[in-house]
């Protein structure tokens, strides 16, 4: 018996327990579409390979949910230290594709440990956030979270794997709202990438001028710190400019390649041109599975993680899409809801963290497939085929499901 | 709902439910704008997006000879594929097929069940197609949706030669052959691979690089032409290869091991050339290309004669006394014997409680060293051989590389084997073998196996006082060296001046190979293998000195009878050759 006690079971909540496997299950249907006529071993056949990891990956849910919340909390500073040694290891190695994302644990699969350190993080966050009295309303408690999450993103980003590292720094800022900071800091903390990225455009940066001038206004803060704020940041924007051109050519090519990254050879367009034909040319119920053109033909690149979405477009219409994405938003709002519901500091703060990870996951994944954002590669969670970032998941589902029941801790 | 304790307020999580029921209502909304309404515009560039990429064979490099003459080429013929998802009515369109170009239908529908990778992948149906057989089907296009044709250039040999055993053959990479292969990515099914011989050694630069053609089709798998942002890359044919082999010289040796059983190696004593090779009997090339009937494999494979083994690289034999220079130089080296000792042979010499007996069996009378080499008497080595260890012939085996590889460039070479005192030991158990199995081996029966290749080299190493090059087949810029017998200088001398008197002395067991050409000297050296399958096995060897050129030549008849009788005439013919073919210029 998985759930042995009665009154466990009836607060668990199943409804996020049956979405996160439903998704599963659609995941793998799609995957064997894929691998129909993949020859070659277990390991290389994505559907087979998909089915391995989930033993583990159930495993391990299984094993967080009945982990005590009270080990959880205490270890999470442990285990960030843990993750971020993880994070540092396939530096030894050496690089797999031109980056250090891959660990070699002598299995006929590699592990990416970047995935894991997003559940670290969170913890550790959450519990810094809960265990002190913090006086969310001063600044300068927003700033040791920050360097909490700032420093795995940037261990992440010299792998280099930007993908990644915005999924990682994606949970600061609703764990922040959560746990009670102003919303002036938070736009505090935004501002000055703003600055940066509107500099470029002078329409886009005149209207964020005012904008930010507007927003000081309204908050009210002391005068010389509100004249700081603003002259700070519009500084900051005039700069960098300047500051991009000083770059070496080779610099500016590095900073473009991991914003827009072209690993394909026929370049990210041509990704995203086939991404969107394969799902535009399904139609509302789909051209059948296993009989995409797009897909059977190898038009679409990275079909079992990056680009699945557009294989179920494809081959399963609208309909099935809208579905899948209406569970995954179903989802969503019930692990925010628990969230809300839960009375405890911490188990709130991981059930929002975790569910802001989910949130990106999908955001920056959909988006793409449809070229809403450029090429960023990022998998689905549940649904596309990575061995590592699947037991990331059901570690996340353990924890969630761990965490709501216990709210009254 | 509002309770006190929750650690944020309600409108705090509606916030947090609002914006993410946007993000996903934006993503559905860009779904539902894409799939319901673009769906036209998308479906039809789907349809008329389906670029094919088709990849066409790369020619192998081509095989010539020493004077550039080609022996190994291509012949250009055409396989027949289809693509699955476009092919409808498939049994009548296998049929239509079947009766344009004169095959079984059957045997073109088990063509396509076995290249079968997914309805989208071409699949082949038929190889070996001639261009009129293509024009013929191209006249019913019509008919013949989704069925294509691609050149595909195959394996043929011009030449009047064989040389089955040094080429080797090709073979389709067909799935288990794919699965086996380290770099499998480089070969598609069907491909044509090195299987032995030349072929496989040289593989990767025999193969080529096949070029990739972009198409466009449309849903009715209408060619719309090439893609225009995707530039066609030629494939790029394999280089060729230059061998050592002289085409006169194979030929004339493949015409007489016709109906023989045997190899003939003939090579240059110097640089390790081999200008000719032959294991016979062997098998006609053509067979393997093209399609091979099971029926005429079957009987390939399993003839008693064995066509398929390389006799050269992978016969282990009994040398006879064409090793005997070997006992007589670890006699001079090892046991610093003195060559003038008198031995007496009357035909037969007990040892222990066995009789070992001559080859002459009215004996030799009182013979010294030179004598017993000149008369291949056997009685005077089984007594000189009383001053040696066993592992101290041995090690002179080693020296003149039998037992080891000679590395030669094509695979499969078996060692030999050269019975060491430990290799007794084990084989026999400690006490169960005596100084009688020397006797055996020191004129080269017993244990001991050469193949006939490790003979050809230590031919070379003996006529050029141990700084021959390995024997090798392909010409190369630095061939592989031999590390040099340390002998003493007399004891080259005597080596050779005996072999020398072999051939030229009246009872020379080699005197039938003297060619009798002024200027021609030939040294050499008979050999009569007794052996478990019947009749001696006749060797001879030998190398010609002619203007400054070594031309060595190795024979081996299987059970042939006497070397001096059988082989050493065959020498002589082929030395004869070599004068007579203008061939003498090789330096």
């Amino acid at each position: 018996m998985i759930f042995p006690r009665s009154t466990e079971f009836r607060e668990l909540p199943t409804h996020i327990l049956w979405s996160a496997l439903f998704l599963t299950s659609v995941g793998l249907a799609v995957l064997k579409s894929i691998s129909q006529h993949s020859s070659g071993g277990l390991f290389q056949n994505p559907f087979s390979k998909q089915l391995l990891f989930l033993i583990p990956a159930v495993m391990l849910c299984i094993l967080i949910y009945y982990t005590p919340r009270s080990l959880i909390h205490k270890y999470s500073y442990a285990l960030y230290f843990l993750g971020i040694i993880l994070v540092i290891l396939p530096f030894f190695g050496a690089p797999q594709a031109g980056t250090h994302r891959w660990l070699y644990v002598g299995l006929p699969f590699t592990l990416q440990p970047s995935e894991f350190v997003k559940i670290c993080t969170i913890t550790a966050l959450a519990r810094y956030l809960s265990d002190h009295n913090l006086q969310m309303k001063k600044f300068t408690s927003v700033i040791i979270p920050i360097i909490l999450v700032l420093f795995p993103t940037i261990i992440i980003l010299q792998q280099p794997d930007l993908g990644t590292a915005i999924i990682m720094i994606a949970p600061i800022l609703p764990m922040l709202y959560w746990a009670g900071a102003s919303f002036f800091h938070l736009f505090l903390l935004l501002a000055p990438i703003f600055s940066m990225l509107t500099a470029f455009h002078t329409l886009a940066f005149t209207t964020w001028a005012v904008l930010l001038a507007l927003i000081i206004f309204i908050s009210r803060p002391k005068f010389m710190m509100g004249l700081i704020l603003f002259f700070g940041n519009i500084f900051l924007g005039l700069f960098s400019p300047v500051l991009w051109n000083g770059l070496k050519p080779y610099q500016q090519n590095r900073i473009l390649t991991l914003v827009n990254p072209s690993d394909d050879p026929l370049g990210a367009a041509y990704q995203i041109i086939q991404s969107k034909t394969a799902i535009g040319s399904g139609g509302l119920v789909g051209k059948g599975w296993g009989s995409g053109t797009q897909t059977q033909l190898k038009f679409l690149p990275v079909q079992e993680s990056d680009f699945i979405l557009s294989v179920m477009g494809e081959e399963l219409g609208f309909i099935a899409i809208a579905v899948v994405l209406f569970v995954f938003g179903y989802f969503s709002v019930q692990i925010l809801k628990y969230s809300y519901l839960s009375k405890d500091r911490f188990s709130s703060l991981v059930m929002i963290g975790c569910a802001t990870i989910f949130i990106s996951h999908v955001f920056v994944n959909t988006a793409m497939t449809v070229g809403l954002i450029p090429v960023k590669g990022l998998p689905f969670p549940f649904i596309s085929a990575g061995g590592s970032f699947l037991i990331t998941s059901y570690i996340m589902l353990g924890l969630v499901l761990k965490l709501s029941i216990n709210y009254s801790d | 709902m509002l309770k006190a304790d929750n650690i944020v307020t309600y409108r705090q999580f509606l916030a947090a439910a609002g914006l993410t029921w946007c993000l996903f209502g934006i993503l559905i909304g860009r779904f539902f704008q894409i799939q319901i309404l673009e769906y036209d515009w998308y479906s039809q560039k789907a349809n008329s997006n389906r670029i094919r990429k088709v990849t066409t064979t790369a020619p192998r490099g081509l095989i010539l000879d020493r004077n550039g003459q080609i022996l190994v080429d291509n012949f250009p013929t055409y396989v027949l594929t289809a693509i699955p998802w476009e092919l409808s009515d498939k049994g009548e369109k296998f049929e239509f097929i079947s009766t344009v170009i004169g095959l079984d239908s059957n045997t073109v529908s088990k063509s396509y069940k076995k290249y079968y990778r997914g309805r989208f992948n071409p699949t082949r149906l038929a190889k070996d197609l001639t261009f009129d057989q293509v024009s013929r089907l191209e006249e019913s296009r019509i008919n013949l949706q989704g069925v294509y044709y691609e050149n595909f250039p195959e394996r043929y040999f011009p030449s009047r030669i064989r040389g089955s055993h040094i080429f080797g053959i090709v073979k389709e990479v067909d799935r288990d052959v794919r699965n086996s292969l380290r770099n499998k990515e480089e070969y598609e099914l069907g491909d044509m691979i090195g299987w032995s011989g030349i072929e496989k050694r040289y593989e990767n630069y025999l193969k080529g690089e096949r070029g990739i053609i972009f198409y466009e089709v449309d849903a009715f798998g209408r060619e719309l032409g090439y893609v225009k942002d995707l530039e066609p890359t030629d494939p790029e044919p394999g280089l060729n290869i230059i061998t050592t082999l002289d085409l006169d010289i194979q030929y004339f040796i493949e015409g007489i091991m016709k109906n023989r059983k045997g190899v003939i190696l003939v090579g240059l004593g110097d640089s390790g050339e081999i200008l000719g090779a032959v294991s016979a009997p062997d098998f006609d090339p053509e067979l393997f290309t093209g399609l091979i009937l099971e029926t005429t494999w079957n009987e390939i494979r399993n003839n008693p004669e064995k066509p398929l083994l390389n006799r050269f690289l992978q016969g282990m034999y009994p040398p006879g006394s064409i090793v005997k220079s070997v006992t007589q130089a670890a006699l001079l080296e090892k046991a610093d014997f003195d060559p003038n000792t008198l031995f007496h042979c009357d035909g037969s010499y007990q040892f222990g409680d066995r009789l070992f007996g001559c080859w002459w069996q009215e004996g030799h009378g009182e013979l010294d060293l030179t004598g017993a080499m000149v008369n291949s008497c056997d009685i005077y080595f089984y007594k000189a051989v009383q001053y040696l260890e066993l592992d101290q012939l041995a090690e002179m085996f080693i020296e003149f590389g039998f037992g080891e590889a000679t590395q030669i460039d094509i695979p499969g070479e078996v060692y030999g084997l050269v019975p060491d005192k430990d290799y007794m030991n084990e084989r026999h158990g400690r006490y169960n073998w005596s100084k009688g199995a020397l006797l055996n081996i020191c004129i080269g029966q017993g244990e001991v196996l050469v193949t006939p290749i490790q003979v050809l080299n230590y031919l070379n190493l003996l006529a050029t006082r141990g700084n021959a090059y390995r024997p090798h087949l392909v010409m190369v810029d630095e061939p592989p060296v031999n590390e040099i017998p340390t002998l003493k200088d007399e004891t080259w001398d005597r080596i050779i001046s005996d072999m020398r008197l072999v051939i030229t002395d009246e009872n020379g067991t080699g005197k039938n190979a003297e060619p009798d050409i002024p200027g021609m000297l030939v040294y050499g050296k008979t050999g009569t293998a007794e052996n478990a399958h019947g009749e001696s096995h006749a060797w001879f060897i030998g190398w010609a000195e002619y203007a400054d050129q070594k031309y060595s030549v190795v024979i081996l008849l299987e059970n042939a009878g006497s070397g001096g009788k059988v082989a050493a005439p065959i020498a002589k013919m082929i030395f004869n050759e070599i004068y007579k073919s203008d061939k003498l210029v090789y330096k």
